[in-house]
């Protein structure tokens, strides 16, 4: 083969190749192409060096956008397309002011034209996605010069994710806020018993910091001697029993021993791992201390008040012995040497027995006092109310009819109360209706009707009348409002009354007016209705 | 018998001489012949009645016991005459200043026959010639026979 031909043929070989090669790029075939140049070998790349940062833009956890000098988009990557929720198709060829919310389409327009006029601006605008949520986005944008082509590059950046970190940092703070402000120390321990957060009402307890300390280190409780640690409240929260307020003690490192209200729940992740639990401790040492003084002082006032019962009840039976002797003889010199004191002798000695009688009704009516007062021993009987009035009623029975005095009582009710004390309420009011009549001839009238759960009982007159000064000091004790010249008394019988009703917690009072009779009240509890 | 042909002996339990005059006064109102035989105390009763129930004394056609009496009471020495086989039937009249139903039951209770409340009265206080005199019915006619 002649050299020309060989040359033919090479020339030949190498345009097949080059053909190819063409062929091979417009198929896309190739992503580089080797060229001999005058210092070695040159690389050229066609679709491959496009093709990587089509990758990085497609791949960026930033959305990438570019839009024409009209704002249509002419790209979109995947990021911005998930940030709107919406598919490349739609967004290709449309406006990309269509997904601005309405409100900051004048913000984003700025940002458009600042960036057409200094090249490089950013911004922070509310998108909104298809179904209308605002989607609050950090734009970078960027005026792109392409040969003839004028376009402008978004970087959009969703700032929903660091709102939400915002937000939880926000929320973090305020629980701590919370937690410090608690007034309880509040700690929370893992599974194992390391305390993971505590209050600083927590940390002022202990004296000490006690972070990532063990519970039963820092809070040695225990209840009435028994240890409470945390792994028995762990399997008691665990077993979802409930321990709210229990009381336990706890050696504090300074020596004192404190008093603290234990209360624990769970921390459920889910519904079955235990995370740990929240323990509250309210320290209610001084409240402890103060209760028992308090008690204390109930006990020394209830033990004092049952000495001075007990030395007024001697007293007041002592008492009475030597004046009743003191009565009897003056009656008996009376009666014996009556003739021998003449007229002046008797009357003295006469003064001298009616002072004896009095004071023996003072004491006799003071005993009656204190026993009134006396805590009840036994529960209150069943009594009827019908039944007392007609006992007592009949005691009044020659003084009321010397007096003609009219009675009258409606239906009363059956009352959770001793008798004894029925009687007396009725025998002083009734006994006080008589004795404080006006001129006539006294009307008495005794009622009774519900109220609020209990009777309210009514004994009413016609007689003197009280003032409104006076309607509540007749209820003290010896407060009497008459000499003894008409109207005799002790000044005890209605202080009687009130200690009586105070005792089954209800009250008495009057309703009167001088002259014009009076009105005494009176509640008390109703009898078992079973 | 008749109270008024014989002299009967009562046994006075009272610690005050007051209440002991006052006594004789209503059993010498009630005109009742009498032998009365005072005891101050709880003990001294005890020491009477040590005699009774050995048979050297008669025992008492009647007893009259204050409650309250020092050492030993009322009520106690009215236990010990009711164990006493010869004291068994003797009429006691608990006499006190207290009006108390308490009281009054708890004399009752232990077998006495009567309950006497010491009046501030005279007239009062007399009543109890006339209930010793009521109770002589039921006097033993061992004693003083």
């Amino acid at each position: 083969m002649n050299e020309r031909e060989l040359t033919t043929e090479e020339l030949h070989d190498r345009l097949v190749a080059a053909e190819d090669t063409i062929r091979a790029i417009h198929l896309g075939e190739v992503d580089a192409v080797v060229v001999e140049g005058p210092g070695g070998p040159h690389v050229y790349t066609l679709h491959g060096a496009d093709h990587l940062y089509r990758v990085l833009l497609e791949q960026m956890q930033e959305g990438t956008v570019s839009l024409d000098d009209e704002g249509l988009i002419l790209y979109a990557n995947p990021k911005f397309l998930a940030i709107l929720g919406m598919s490349a198709s739609s967004a290709i060829g449309s406006y990309f002011r269509r997904y601005v919310a309405p409100a900051d389409l004048s913000a984003f327009d700025s940002l458009i034209d600042t960036a057409a006029r200094h090249a490089h601006i950013s911004g922070e605008v509310n998108l909104r996605s298809h179904d209308g949520t605002p989607i609050p986005v950090r734009l970078s944008v960027t005026r792109v010069d392409c040969s003839e082509l004028q376009c402008v590059s978004l970087l959009v950046s969703d700032l929903r994710e660091q709102i939400r970190n915002q937000a939880i940092v926000k929320e973090e703070q305020l629980s701590r806020l919370i937690l410090d402000q608690a007034g309880e120390a509040i700690v929370v321990i893992d599974q194992e018993g390391t305390i993971l957060r505590r209050s600083e009402s927590a940390r002022k307890l202990v004296g000490a910091s006690v972070m990532l300390d063990r519970f039963d280190r820092v809070f040695p409780l225990t209840v009435s001697g028994v240890p409470l640690d945390a792994a028995d409240i762990l399997f008691r929260v665990r077993r979802r029993e409930s321990i709210r307020g229990i009381e336990a003690s706890m050696s504090h490192l300074d020596g004192r021993t404190l008093a603290l209200l234990v209360s624990a729940g769970p921390l459920w992740n889910g519904e079955k791992e235990l995370l740990g639990c929240v323990i509250t401790l309210t320290d209610i040492t001084e409240l402890r201390r103060a209760r028992d003084e308090l008690v204390r002082q109930a006990q020394e006032l209830a033990r004092s008040n049952s000495d001075l019962r007990q030395f007024a009840y001697s007293a007041s039976h002592d008492l009475r012995e030597p004046l009743r002797q003191l009565a009897v003889f003056s009656e008996l010199i009376q009666k014996r040497f009556g003739t021998a004191l003449g007229k002046e002798g008797g009357d003295l000695i006469q003064h001298a027995v009616d002072g004896a009688h009095r004071m023996e009704k003072l004491l006799q009516d003071l005993l009656a006092y204190i026993q009134a007062a006396d805590a009840p021993q036994e529960e209150p009987a069943q009594t009827d109310a019908n039944e007392v009035v007609r006992k007592v009623l009949a005691s009044f029975e020659v003084e009321a009819s010397r007096m003609d005095a009219q009675i009258h009582y409606g239906p009363l009710p059956v009352l959770g109360v001793h008798e004894i004390h029925l009687v007396q309420l009725f025998q002083n009011l009734i006994g006080n209706a008589l004795k404080y009549r006006a001129e006539g001839a006294p009307e008495i009238r005794i009622d009774a009707e519900p109220e609020e759960g209990l009777w309210k009982l009514s004994v009413e007159d016609n007689g003197i009348g009280i003032g409104p000064d006076y309607q509540k000091q007749i209820f003290g004790l010896f407060q009497r409002l008459h000499g003894g010249g008409k109207y005799s008394g002790s000044g005890i019988g209605l202080a009687i009354c009130q200690k009586i009703v105070q005792r089954y917690g209800c009250k008495i009072w009057v309703e009167s007016e001088p002259g014009r009779g009076s009105k005494f009240y009176f509640t008390l509890p109703g009898g078992n209705t079973r | 018998m008749s109270v008024d042909q014989i002299a009967v002996t009562l046994l006075l339990v009272e610690d005050s001489a007051a209440d002991v005059y006052l006594v004789r006064e209503a059993l010498q109102a009630e005109g009742l012949r009498f032998r009365l035989e005072v005891a101050e105390d709880g003990e001294v009763a005890s020491r009477i009645l040590d005699r009774v129930e050995a048979e050297i004394d008669p025992p008492p056609h009647l007893a009259l016991l204050d409650l309250n009496v020092p050492r030993k009471g009322g009520i106690q020495v009215l236990e010990r005459m009711r164990r006493i086989p010869r004291c068994q039937r003797v009429p006691v009249i608990v006499i006190s200043s207290s009006d108390s139903p308490v009281d009054r039951e708890r004399a009752l209770a232990a077998g006495a026959a009567e309950y006497f409340h010491k009046s501030s009265s005279l007239n009062e206080f007399m009543r109890l010639g006339r209930l010793v005199r009521a109770l002589s019915g039921c006097f033993n006619s061992e004693p003083g026979s």
